[in-house]
């Protein structure tokens, strides 16, 4: 009985901590994808295909706020099947896209040294 | 797609008033894509049905396109007004004992039961008025982003000193019983003698209603005493010398109330009993007419014992909430704020 209870513990904790994670990376993970125009439904798609799997309810509303700040650019396509809201990097974003991905390769290698001390 | 059509009008309802059409345009094309993605060919009212359970609940959709951490008093705020809350509320309660004194002193038909009854669900809902006041001023606060000062003169030897709550103070604790022995001794020797003295003769005018209760006053004294005891040889504040202790106080409480309420009806007998009438009808020969000092000498007890009671009943309270502190006061957690380089505080 107080297996199971650690279980489902664990479980929940685990994916509050996966979420944690992944909002940390969802603006960088984002941003990589819009040099070129696109609309929301083919950004998800895109980076499902790719491995990374974000929910409508959170991409959308993270387009939104990124225009807010001024990292991206948004116009209305009316060509094809339905009008559609396309997205791209604005250059502020451009130039945001890739001293944020050099911040994250930092990152990474930090990331990577502490680990792998964690297993000694 | 009419459901889908429902679903975009019901959402937009929710949504900020900024951008709304912008963003429902922009939730039909998706949904629209969505589904024809999904199915091959004409989509079913199931189809519909299940992509909206899907997307999740109107309002949760709408709720996630609003600006970012809505708070009615935020995390910047709220120490600060759990401070101010807890002084408005002690101070509160404070003045309401103390009106609730000056009332009885001036008019001592407020002290029956059921008007006491009255008076606390009054005060009861006055306080409730001032926390929700307290509430709306730190929201206003909160909406106009108003930033309290923290960090800035902040001096490390400024801190209190470590205070020991459970302590006793042995000295007061030797030096209240003796003196309630010496209050003892005097109701059982010398109640003759309980009065009010006038200098020229060194006369006695006794109180004539303290001598009905002297046996209460001495249980109330002796429980007193006996709470003293205990805790001098326990040597520090315990739970149960906690709970003793209100009790007794309460007690004494309720033997400051027989007095004060046989000392209205005593007056009352006499025809003297709102002091403000009474002032108004003294006459020249004050001190030495007896019976107008043996009035006046009644109206000072009372007003001696009203005092007593709400300096008990305050003193009550705080043993109540020391003693009930530990169960709701969380630990105390330090936030610490992490800046790395993102500018969006302003």
């Amino acid at each position: 009985m107080r297996d199971m209870m650690n279980d489902i513990d664990y479980a929940g904790m685990h994916e509050k901590l996966t979420q944690e994670l992944r909002r940390g990376i969802l603006v960088l993970a984002t941003l990589s994808q819009l040099k070129g125009a696109k609309y929301g439904y083919a950004l998800i798609e895109e980076l499902s295909n790719q491995g990374l799997d974000i929910d409508q309810g959170t991409l959308y509303p993270l387009l939104r706020r990124l225009e807010d700040q001024g990292l991206l650019e948004s116009e209305w396509n009316v060509e094809g099947s339905r009008p559609r809201r396309y997205y791209k990097l604005s250059p502020t974003g451009g130039k945001l896209l890739q001293v944020l991905t050099n911040d994250w390769q930092e990152l990474v290698t930090v990331m990577d040294g502490l680990l792998i001390e964690g297993k000694e | 797609m009419e459901l889908i059509d429902r679903y975009v009008r019901e959402v937009g309802r929710h949504l900020p008033r900024k951008n709304r059409t912008d963003i429902q345009a922009e939730l039909q094309s998706t949904l629209v894509d969505t589904l024809e993605a999904r199915v091959d060919g004409e989509p079913s009212l199931d189809d519909e049905v299940e992509l909206l359970r899907e997307f999740g609940s109107p309002r949760t959709v709408a709720a996630s396109y609003w600006p970012e951490g809505q708070y009615l008093i935020g995390p910047r705020l709220f120490p600060l007004f759990r401070m101010v809350v807890g002084i408005v509320m002690i101070v509160f309660v404070i003045v309401q004992l103390v009106l609730l004194g000056i009332a009885v002193v001036f008019n001592q038909e407020v002290l029956t039961f059921l008007s006491v009854l009255d008076i606390l669900s009054e005060m009861v809902g006055s306080v409730f008025t001032a926390f929700s006041i307290v509430v709306i001023v730190f929201a206003i606060l909160q909406r106009f982003d108003v930033r309290p000062e923290t960090e800035q003169e902040w001096d490390p030897r400024d801190l209190p000193n470590i205070e020991e709550t459970d302590t006793i103070n042995r000295g007061g604790t030797v030096a209240e019983i003796t003196f309630s022995l010496v209050l003892i001794a005097i109701l059982l020797f010398l109640p003759d003698k309980i009065g009010v003295v006038i200098s020229p003769g060194l006369e006695v005018i006794l109180n004539p209603v303290i001598v009905s209760y002297i046996p209460v006053i001495i249980l109330s004294i002796m429980l007193g005493i006996a709470v003293d005891v205990i805790l001098l040889w326990r040597g520090r504040w315990e739970t149960g010398t906690r709970l003793a202790k209100i009790g007794t106080n309460l007690f004494g409480i309720y033997v400051l109330y027989l007095l004060i309420t046989s000392h209205n009806a005593w007056l009352a007998q006499e025809g003297a009993a709102g002091f403000l009438s009474f002032l108004g009808s003294i006459s020249e020969d004050l001190f030495t007419n007896e019976k107008s000092t043996l009035i006046i000498s009644m109206h000072a007890f009372r007003l001696a014992f009203i005092i007593a009671l709400i300096v008990s009943v305050v003193d009550t309270i705080k043993r109540i909430y020391q003693l009930l502190k530990p169960l709701f006061i969380p630990p105390v957690t330090i936030p610490l704020p992490i800046e790395n380089g993102k500018n969006d505080r302003k």
